[in-house]
């Protein structure tokens, strides 16, 4: 059992690394920054709980503005470009964020051990749930009940008029300008909402691993956020949340009876998808169908 | 500082140069195929890597002249670049860049994994020519080994000049490149010739694959994503498109990390080609020559 709780852990977090992604794409910017955010956020809030003694909450928000914010710092000169120099552009700075945390060392004496992140062997004792007495299945309700917090209010902005105007300037940013669109002060709050989802994240995965390192947080990471909402499509926040369940559940989890060969599978199948179905799983089409499924019985009643 | 720290850092920029052919044929890899299709092929270097894999193993069995091996990987990088083009682009729509994106970060990993796969993930030993020549000028030392590859990289830079700027094949890329309506109306296939530059750049890369085993002394699969990241940031230092930028951006990034690794050490090295890249995203976004209609 605490194997699927784990799994549902993991699945949690990825779910909020995509959707930190999906936002900065539905402008039609692809970001490889997301890890570095994700960085940020976990070693923020670690730090705050380990070494200042912060309750979970705060600490967790705390990391949350503190991603925001370096994402919204960023988002200024890196969007100036777009298309490849924009991937080229987010990749050097997760990359330079990580390699900043490989030779990062800020330690305390606390009794006999000393504390805090270490440079390259990475930053260990992030014990706040074992030392509140937090079950795994607390921890996986409370990973859970942030991502539907995060996907509710992401539903709800996708609905809104706020919604309609990332995906204006995502589809033709020249008509997007044309009916009066500020698309720099767009494209920043995307790549800040997406900043402040990862740092979230961030919080979250450094507290269940207990121990953090820069390796974690490298390109491959940053390759994985935006693989959710693409492979998942980013015609509904519910296409990032079945890509993260199909990658870890299925690709990474499911296939392990497969030994070696699964990650041979797991490039290939990736490709397939792409070529089988080049707007993601769950793609406008599909979503109307469905919908229509739903709704059939409610718009007869109606008529 | 005195004169033999000046002597060590002019040694350290020279190797550093020497190497950084390498990073300028990766670099020229990015920028046809960006030129072409405006696209971005993240596997290529993982394919470079993957071409001087292959053809270790194809001449595993006889003690072949290392010349021959730097023969092989070549034609085994124009292999796999057709194959990623077959795979990744032919039937995706072009209309649609994250897809074609998404669809290169999974060769990537594929290409990796087949790698790992077949070595057990162990580093193979790769042979170098020369690497027994040192040649003195002064105080300092050139070893034999980097400047074949440095010489080897300018030869394929030069043939790849002439392809483009004197054959039909070069004129047809180019005629795609800068209006493909326009190309297609005069009768050239966009299909054909989008293969063709993969093919082309599956050349090159493989070459650099060669040349990156023969400059190090051996292959990994851990090299391919470093090596991804390297290739794109001179991409974008020499500007988008620009075969010349990314020659002298790739020679300038292998003498500049040198100098980095011989004052701040290893750990920190890519933290300053990083802040390099920032400072021309800022002041300089279009980088060293991109050409005007390349912007955006």
């Amino acid at each position: 059992m605490d194997f699927y709780i784990g799994l549902a852990q993991i699945i949690g977090v990825h779910t909020l690394l995509g959707l930190s992604a999906y936002c900065v794409l539905l402008t039609g910017q692809v970001s490889l920054a997301q890890a570095g955010f994700f960085a940020i956020g976990a070693y923020v809030a670690g730090m705050l709980t380990v070494l200042a003694q912060w309750p979970l909450i705060p600490a967790l928000v705390a990391a949350a503005i503190v991603a925001g914010a370096m994402a919204c710092a960023v988002g200024f000169p890196a969007l100036r470009v777009k298309g490849l120099m924009l991937v080229v552009a987010t990749i050097a700075f997760g990359e330079a964020v990580r390699l900043f945390f490989f030779n990062f060392t800020y330690q305390l004496e606390r009794g006999e051990l000393r504390i805090g992140p270490h440079g390259g062997e990475g930053f260990r004792q992030i014990r706040y749930f074992p030392e509140h007495g937090w079950s795994t299945l607390d921890v996986m309700l409370f990973i859970w009940a942030v991502v539907v917090m995060v996907m509710a209010l992401l539903w709800w902005m996708d609905r809104s008029r706020a919604g309609a105007v990332l995906r204006a300037v995502g589809d033709d940013e020249l008509a997007a300008q044309s009916t009066g669109i500020n698309i720099t002060a767009v494209k920043v709050s995307a790549m800040t909402i997406g900043g402040v989802i990862a740092g979230l994240g961030g919080g979250l995965f450094a507290h269940y691993t207990t121990h953090i390192e820069h390796v974690q947080f490298g390109v491959v990471l940053a390759t994985f956020a935006i693989a959710y909402p693409i492979l998942g499509g980013l015609s509904s926040v519910f296409g990032t949340l079945m890509a993260v369940v199909f990658i870890q559940g299925f690709l990474i989890e499911g296939l392990r009876f497969m030994g070696d060969w699964r990650n041979l599978l797991f490039g290939g199948l990736i490709v397939l998808a792409m070529n089988m179905r080049p707007h993601g799983l769950l793609d406008a089409g599909t979503l109307l169908a469905v919908r229509r499924l739903i709704f059939r019985g409610k718009e007869r009643a109606n008529a | 500082m005195d004169l033999l720290d000046l002597i060590d850092t002019v040694q350290s920029v020279a190797d550093g140069v020497l190497f950084g052919a390498t990073y300028a044929l990766l670099g020229i890899g990015f920028t046809l195929i960006f030129g072409v299709m405006y696209k971005i092929n993240l596997a290529y270097a993982a394919a470079s890597i993957g071409a001087a894999y292959a053809s270790l193993l194809i001449l595993a069995g006889v003690k072949a002249q290392p010349i021959l091996v730097f023969l092989a990987a070549a034609g085994c990088g124009g292999i796999i670049g057709w194959l990623i083009y077959l795979v990744g682009f032919r039937f995706i729509p072009l209309a649609n860049p994250l897809a074609t994106l998404m669809s290169t970060v999974g060769l990537l990993l594929l290409i990796d994994e087949i790698i790992v796969h077949t070595t057990a993930g162990v580093p193979l030993n790769y042979p170098a020519l020369f690497a027994d020549v040192i040649i003195r000028a002064g105080p300092f030392n050139l070893r034999g080994d980097l400047l074949f590859v440095f010489a080897l990289g300018c030869l394929c830079m030069v043939v790849l000049l002439l392809m483009l700027y004197r054959t039909q094949l070069g004129l047809a890329t180019r005629a795609v490149s800068q209006q493909p309506v326009a190309a297609q109306l005069c009768g050239i296939s966009i299909t054909a010739v989008n293969a063709l530059t993969f093919i082309v750049t599956g050349f090159l890369g493989g070459i650099a694959g060669a040349m990156i085993g023969a400059a190090i002394g051996m292959l990994s699969p851990l090299l391919s994503l470093p090596l991804t990241v390297k290739g794109l940031i001179v991409t974008v230092i020499g500007g988008l498109g620009s075969i010349p930028g990314a020659i002298i951006a790739g020679l300038v990034v292998g003498g500049l990390e040198n100098v980095f690794q011989f004052f701040r050490g290893v750990s920190e090295r890519d933290l300053y080609v990083m802040l390099l890249l920032f400072a021309f995203l800022v002041f300089r976004p279009r980088g060293l020559f991109a050409s005007p209609h390349v912007g955006d």
